[in-house]
């Protein structure tokens, strides 16, 4: 809600900007622009990282300078230290590098991106960008509109550098007409309080706008017009270093525990850079006017002496930090750790119940309802398809076509806090009433409702396992690999449906016999995707190791209906022996189900 | 009540697999009733759907029905047989 006012109130304020001054309404153009570019930047290059940039990561990250390096190169050439430390945080949270190396490369990238303020102040606002855009823009479509990955990946590499130069040229058009019309510098504010200031509305900037290199941008092309006096842009400066840090933290709160820990590591890293940057700030640009002279920047160049401000503050938090790395890291395992979130109680399992043996097989058999409950919640999610369209009438087939999506979900998570924790409850409760000990026809009843639990359980190991290629291929962009899955999805989906059905109908009406035609279908889609999959390899449409990934697959979607069948079947079980005994009778055997199977149409 | 109704109903309050067995064919015929209900829902759903996968999942259930309903009738035939023959 308070984002949604958020943005409409900026919508509104940009708005009457733009109708108030034809200059902001060109300097705003020019962010945009640039900020789009970067978006096509980064878009180019995650077309490369379907296991180059890893292999380079994997490889780069076992010493700290390499990490280091590497998060100095990779955002150097990508121009974007978000994906920089977006793929850093997917890395450490799959723990595929160890936290420390993340931590390296996070301090690299921050190094990396000044060389972005190197580009725009020594190149950027001194040459005519915008012809060197025009070409870029023209390639870069041209190559968007070709079939290949790659072909399209460079595309959107030189879009994004077309659309960089682009912003850069209307921003410096902008400032230098607003030039003319307001002067900014009156608004400047000398000594401590003016460094905070201007700190706070660096940060400020950064965070509505995602990218430190945008506010650079801003303040290089707003210094070059006059507009903010050096010393301010220094402190605007170092509000971009920290505005970034609080994009990264926010984006790591959403991330597991690995990053987490690293978006707070880049907080304290640039947090730690900006206070000594603010304290030592006299120094530092006494060093930069030394080290300029140095090297050959003239007295008045104030841009290029920003941006080697901007490497020197970041390269003192390098210097500073590099060597508690480690201590960071252990600091950082000890005191951010996982909080395990509740596990799942029993809802009808009390000591009381047990009272009775009546009482208790009742309140088992909710229990044991309870856990199918969970695990039908489980195996919906882990397909991709949410239980209230399962429990809905919309058309199963439909949704599952038209998914464009996996939807994210932890199985082993959900496994323990909602499967495990419950299944045990329900086995300490069984053991519980076999120590009283119980006559037949209720010990068989346990035993039934036991046997159930285990098959609910059972049924939930093999989404596990099946969850790991679903979320692979589910939604793979080729038909032959995509459509075997969401018939996988649709067999399950269609079980799942039928079975609440069952369930939910009144058991005067309802007999357990109803379980017999899915286990039918259930037989049949098998013996379908089989041959279907035979035919696909014959064809030579799909290569043999692929289609046993398949049978694999349809082997756990089979056993996933088997086990909840069966479970199922003893949720529904009559209450009465004789009328328990009858059922059993008329339930179809396995000979019975074949001859019905044999007797089916093949499919066209 | 005369003397012959009387030994009747003695008889069958004695005779307890009689009542077993009328109580199990009680049971099938239940049983028997829902599957019928059901069949019915199903030929129902079968005439207004066209032919295609749904229809082929239908007249599967209603094969089942047709199965689990024959192995019923062959029940109730056995019980009464075996009760004829007492």
């Amino acid at each position: 809600m308070i984002r949604h006012i958020t943005l409409a109130l900026l919508l509104i304020a940009l708005g009457y900007g733009f109708w108030l001054s034809a200059n902001f309404k060109e300097i705003a153009a020019g962010v945009a622009l640039f900020l789009f570019g970067m978006l096509s930047l980064e878009q180019g290059f995650k077309s490369f990282t379907g296991g180059t940039l890893e292999r380079i990561l994997r490889g780069s990250t076992n010493r700290l300078w390499k990490s280091i390096g590497f998060g100095v190169i990779s955002t150097t050439l990508m121009q974007s230290s978000t994906l920089v430390s977006l793929i850093t945080i997917s890395f450490v949270s799959a723990e595929m590098i160890s936290l420390a190396g993340g931590i390296g490369i996070i301090m690299g990238a921050n190094l990396g991106t000044t060389t972005g303020a190197w580009l725009i102040a020594g190149l950027g606002l001194r040459v005519d960008i915008a012809s060197y855009a025009m070409p870029a823009l023209v390639f870069g479509v041209v190559l968007l509109l070709q079939r290949g990955k790659v072909t399209k990946g460079l595309g959107y590499l030189a879009l994004g550098v077309g659309f960089l130069f682009l912003g850069i040229a209307y921003m410096k058009s902008g400032f230098d007409a607003f030039q003319t019309a307001f002067d900014l510098s009156a608004y400047a504010i000398p000594g401590i309080g003016g460094v905070l200031v201007y700190t706070a509305i660096g940060m400020a900037i950064t965070i509505i706008m995602q990218s430190s290199h945008a506010t650079l941008l801003v303040i290089i092309t707003a210094l070059s017009a006059g507009q903010i006096t050096y010393e301010n842009a220094l402190a605007l400066a170092i509000g971009a270093n920290l505005g970034s840090a609080v994009t990264s933290a926010l984006g790591g709160m959403s991330a597991n525990l690995g990053g987490k820990r690293l978006a707070i590591a880049h907080v304290v890293f640039n947090l730690l850079t900006a206070t000594v940057a603010i304290v030592l700030i006299q120094q530092m640009s006494w060093a930069v006017d030394h080290l300029s002279a140095q090297i050959g920047i003239a007295e008045d160049d104030v841009l290029l002496k920003l941006a080697l401000f901007h490497t020197l503050f970041n390269l003192l938090g390098v210097l500073l930090l590099a060597p508690f790395t480690r201590p960071l890291e252990r600091f950082l395992v000890r005191a951010v750790r996982f909080e395990p979130k509740p596990m799942e109680q029993p809802r009808y399992l009390y000591p009381g119940a047990l009272e009775t043996p009546a009482t208790a097989i009742n309140a088992l058999r909710k229990e044991v309802g309870h856990l199918y409950d969970n695990a039908y919640e489980l195996i919906a999610m882990g397909l991709s398809l949410r239980p209230a369209l399962i429990d809905s009438d919309q058309s199963l087939s439909e949704a599952v076509k038209m998914t464009r999506r996996i939807i994210p979900l932890d199985v082993d998570d959900v496994y323990e806090r909602k499967i495990k924790s419950l299944h045990s409850e329900i086995i300490d409760f069984i053991s519980e009433i076999q120590g009283r000990g119980l006559e037949e026809p209720a010990a068989r009843q346990l035993y039934t409702l036991q046997q159930a639990s285990r098959d609910i359980v059972e049924a939930v190991k093999g989404m596990k396992h099946l969850h790991k290629n679903l979320s692979r291929h589910g939604v793979s962009p080729n038909p032959v690999v995509r459509e075997p899955y969401d018939a996988i999805r649709l067999t399950i989906a269609r079980l799942l449906r039928e079975i609440q059905q069952i369930r939910s109908q009144d058991p005067e009406t309802v007999t357990s016999l109803s379980l017999d035609s899915l286990k039918l279908s259930s037989e049949t889609s098998s013996q379908k995707f089989i041959s279907e999959l035979n035919r696909l390899v014959r064809a030579r449409r799909l290569p043999a190791r692929i289609a046993t990934s398949m049978m694999n697959d349809e082997s756990y979607t089979f056993e996933i209906g088997q086990n909840l069948i069966e479970a199922a079947q003893a949720l529904l079980e009559p209450s009465s022996p004789r009328d328990q005994a009858i059922e059993s009778k008329l339930a179809l055997d396995e000979d019975d189900l074949q001859r019905l199977v044999d007797s089916t149409p093949e499919p066209n | 009540m005369t003397r012959k109704k009387l030994l009747n109903k003695l008889a069958r309050f004695f005779d307890a697999d009689r009542a077993s067995q009328r109580k199990e064919i009680d049971s099938i015929l239940k049983v028997t009733k829902k599957l019928k209900d059901k069949e019915r829902d199903l030929r129902h759903k079968l005439e207004t759907t066209a032919p295609g996968d749904e229809r082929a999942e239908l007249q599967g259930k209603l094969d089942v029905i047709e199965a689990q309903r024959h192995k019923a009738l062959t029940l109730i035939q056995e019980l009464r047989a075996g009760r004829n023959k007492d």
